[in-house]
């Protein structure tokens, strides 16, 4: 991940759930009241928020926010990856899904949910594939169109890879055969 | 929210990449996300100045944590910042190497202002008639000149010409805009809008990459 990498930041740019567990009078522009007070829950955007997370002033003081895992890594979103990944549109969840469960998998220790989104990216991967490969014959559209709408940015880039693999060996195949 | 800004601007770098053109600079972004970095600063300047240089962490942790929230926010948009202009000459290079005219660049805004002043909603600039920065323009001629110099080493090998190997010595090419008159070992073309040639590649080949010839198959 490079620091100029646009797709990493607009990764960073995704909200998740935070809790203060400090009173914060300066900071009322994050919620827009007049100061942060204990416990308010608020949206920050991941840059801000992992680097709170990890903060804290002093040897032994907690840091002052504690963070939660985002709407788009929830329990029934996990439970519907579990009952059938295809099934899934994860772009509706986060267009940077992906990339936001591996900034998560950084601050959580959560065995269960790498174990999960391994299985998810495997099981989609052979079907961007699949599609990938199809997409010259069927038009881009027909069945596959519901799930390719559903692809978040990285297996976009999975399936136009593809597809640009498949139409550089046609070429040259074509190529071939006529010289 | 602080960051917002700039997150418009690396949105704004996401689409250029998909582009084959650069759309025009945002310049009134690109000000409006370093304004907001010099309040920040400005902020961490007012939040520190009762102390006098002796500020313990630990002791006001509120001032603290309001001055990491100022620090990260720059930062960000810093790199916001860096990753925008990055993207953008990342794509200058490229099409240096392709052989395009700083020129054309400016002449392509023509086409494009009408566009995307509507689209985005954000105006490129004090009506200028580029749509590269006054830095941009100047940063390309350097790489210009700076590939030219690199080229220059080796005279037989032309660095940024076709990869294909030609088919033919002798091609047809349709002459897209006026390009005056040049010179071949048969003697001097005048290439004028819609008239076609039969000519040597190698004469034209640098004309063909740059848009004033078509080449016909």
């Amino acid at each position: 991940m490079s620091y100029y990498d646009v797709d990493a930041i607009l990764t960073d740019a995704e909200k998740v759930p935070c809790r203060f567990e400090l009173d914060v009078p300066y900071l009322g522009h994050l919620d827009n009241s007049s100061g942060l007070k204990a416990g308010t829950r608020l949206n920050l955007p991941l840059w801000l928020a992992e680097m709170f997370a990890l903060a804290s002033a002093g040897q032994d003081a907690s840091p002052p926010l504690t963070l939660s895992l985002p709407p788009c890594l929830s329990e029934q979103v996990l439970a519907a990856l579990k009952a059938d990944p295809r099934a899934v549109p994860l772009r509706d969840q986060s267009a940077y899904f992906y990339g936001v469960a591996v900034r998560m998998l950084d601050l959580f220790d959560e065995k269960e949910l790498s174990a999960i989104l391994r299985n998810t990216f495997v099981v989609r991967a052979a079907d961007v594939g699949l599609h990938a490969r199809k997409a010259e014959e069927t038009g881009l559209g027909g069945q596959g169109e519901e799930f390719l709408r559903g692809l978040d940015e990285w297996e976009r880039r999975l399936f136009r890879r593809g597809h640009e693999g498949v139409k550089g060996a046609k070429e040259w195949t074509d190529n071939v055969k006529k010289s | 929210m602080y960051g917002d800004l700039g997150i418009k601007l690396v949105q704004h770098a996401k689409r250029t990449q998909n582009l084959a053109h650069l759309p025009p600079y945002q310049t009134e972004l690109v000000r409006a996300v370093t304004r907001e970095v010099r309040d920040l600063n400005k902020d961490v300047d007012d939040l520190l100045e009762p102390f006098q240089g002796s500020f313990d962490p630990s002791e006001d942790q509120a001032i603290a944590y309001t001055l990491l929230v100022n620090h990260i926010s720059m930062r960000r948009n810093k790199r916001c910042l860096l990753a925008y202009h990055r993207t953008r000459t990342d794509k200058l290079e490229e099409l240096v190497w392709n052989g395009v005219d700083v020129v054309d660049l400016s002449g392509q805004q023509v086409r494009d202002a009408g566009a995307s002043r509507g689209s985005t909603g954000v105006a490129s600039g004090d009506g200028s008639t580029s749509s590269l920065s006054p830095q941009e323009e100047d940063y390309v001629r350097q790489y210009g000149d700076l590939l030219a110099a690199y080229k220059g080493q080796w005279t037989d090998i032309d660095l940024t010409g076709s990869l294909e190997p030609p088919r033919d010595l002798f091609i047809d090419v349709r002459v897209l805009k006026d390009a005056g008159e040049i010179q071949t070992e048969y003697g001097a073309i005048t290439l004028t809008k819609n008239s076609q040639f039969y000519v040597r590649q190698g004469d034209v080949e640098r004309l063909i990459a740059q848009g004033y010839l078509q080449k016909l198959s």
